[in-house]
């Protein structure tokens, strides 16, 4: 299978197929796409996907596949060496892990994502910030990480579910709260100050996962660098 | 497989799950969350979700899952009688259900459940409603439809994705729509007569799924008929 991944390593769910990939020696050709620069608007990329997000899949030149998790599960699926506990065959252990999945989108993704683009991104893209967007995220983001504290991790075992290994799912979730790197050192600390075991589990994934973790984050750090200097020549 | 599904028939996800079960002859026992009543919020189902949301589903009194899509990708993978189309095991044309179902989320979801709360349903729980919330949830909702229509249905196949037999993404985008019934006609007509395809698409679905569609949809048009009881009376 020939990949190509349409990506954006400032993209949470682009950096987690990313990395998948790389851990798994799963080879692709990576093709950037400069959300600042809006290059996932040109018609272009629409013939790869109609949605215009990144990240998308094109597979031997022809089956075109967009959103993280679906794309995700396939190369778990159809990338022979890929080790089971990314994406159990085991039903029961597969749908609890289809569950964090599917738990995500309109929750740690939402209100993560949300405040993040809401209180800092959106200048990068020429729009203005919006405090109340951001205010109510930070709320579903608040509520997010009290469940994962409290239900998603368990007493036993460093990941989601109980688990002894990371599976896709401990991929995404973490990969979104790495973008919470881009808010001000005291919100993000007073966000993640009261869980002790989401940050515990934020350092187990990304040691599990290095060094393509820190390679892959790299852009993050230097955005993160570049908001300060913004900031201060205001 | 002793199956318990936690279920409110007014839930969009809970039908979608109904109708699967029943079209597949997957027994089961429905017990019934009363959303207006709060009934979601006790501490017997908390035990069962602590994220204290309908649907949920108990398998031989050990296993608990949440999460409508989790839900129906475990029944269409453990029950050996249910036929493929539901949700295939070819990994291309699953990914590709895949990334719909995932899609759902943030988009149709989003747009049509929050539009149907905030300007209807939240009295049945003696909220106020939010009518700033329902037009960006309107907002949502007719981008999401204009992608069904333009994006999700292809020029051949009846169902999403081009195919000619329904699967779970069928079922529970459609489940969705038909929230749609809630609003005022003239809303409902405004919303969906733009989307040919997508109006013949719900069709296409219900009759290949009667009579289980018009059996579980009936308390829907029940509170159709209470709420207009209860405009009338203001």
């Amino acid at each position: 299978m020939k990949l190509k991944l349409f990506v954006h390593r400032l993209s949470q769910p682009s950096r987690a197929v990313l990395i998948f990939c790389k851990l798994n020696k799963i080879e692709f050709e990576e093709v950037q796409i400069d959300l600042s620069k809006g290059e996932h608007l040109s018609p272009e990329f629409k013939e790869i996907n109609p949605m215009h997000k990144v990240p998308a899949m094109e597979v031997d030149g022809g089956f075109k596949l967009f959103e993280s998790h679906a794309i995700l599960r396939f190369l778990a699926c159809a990338s022979p060496g890929v080790a089971d506990h990314w994406y159990p065959a085991d039903l029961f252990k597969r749908a609890e892990i289809n569950s964090v999945l599917d738990w995500h989108h309109a929750n740690l993704r939402h209100g993560s994502a949300g405040l993040v683009f809401h209180s800092k991104l959106a200048p990068l893209f020429g729009l203005p910030s919006d405090v109340q967007a951001a205010a109510e995220c930070e709320k579903v983001l608040l509520a997010s990480l009290a469940k994962i504290e409290s239900f998603w991790l368990k007493e036993e075992e460093q990941f989601l579910l109980g688990n002894s290994k990371p599976s896709i799912a401990d991929l995404s979730l973490v990969c979104e709260t790495m973008q919470l790197e881009a808010l001000d050192e005291k919100v993000r600390q007073r966000l993640l100050d009261p869980h002790e075991k989401v940050r515990k589990w934020v350092d187990d994934t990304r040691n599990a996962m290095q060094p393509y973790f820190g390679e892959i984050h790299g852009v993050l750090f230097q955005l993160k660098d570049k908001l300060k200097e913004m900031e201060s020549d205001e | 497989m002793k199956l318990k599904l936690f279920v409110d028939r007014l839930s969009q996800p809970c039908r979608a799950i109904l109708i699967f079960c029943k079209m597949n002859e997957i027994e089961f026992e429905e017990v019934r969350i009363e959303l207006s009543k709060g009934e979601q919020l006790s501490p017997e189902f908390k035990e069962i979700n602590p994220m204290q949301k309908v649907p949920a589903m108990k398998v031989d009194e050990r296993f608990r899952l949440f999460e409508s899509h989790a839900i129906l990708r475990f029944l269409a993978g453990a029950f050996p009688g249910v036929a493929d189309h539901w949700y295939p095991a070819d990994l291309f044309k699953r990914a590709e259900i895949d990334s719909v179902l995932d899609w759902h989320h943030a988009n149709l979801r989003h747009g049509s459940a929050g539009l149907v709360f905030h300007s209807k349903l939240a009295r049945l729980s003696g909220r106020p409603l939010d009518l700033r919330a329902a037009a960006d949830c309107e907002k949502v909702l007719s981008a999401s439809l204009a992608k069904i229509e333009s994006v999700w249905l292809k020029e051949e196949g009846q169902f999403l994705l081009g195919n000619s037999k329904p699967s779970i993404a069928d079922l529970s985008l459609v489940c969705e729509t038909m929230q749609l019934e809630a609003l005022d006609e003239k809303v409902r007509k405004r919303l969906l007569d733009p989307h040919g395809k997508v109006r013949k698409w719900m069709d296409d679905t219900r009759n290949a799924t009667q009579p289980y569609f018009d059996e579980i949809h009936g308390v829907l048009f029940q509170v159709k008929d209470k709420l207009k009881e209860m405009e009338s009376d203001e």
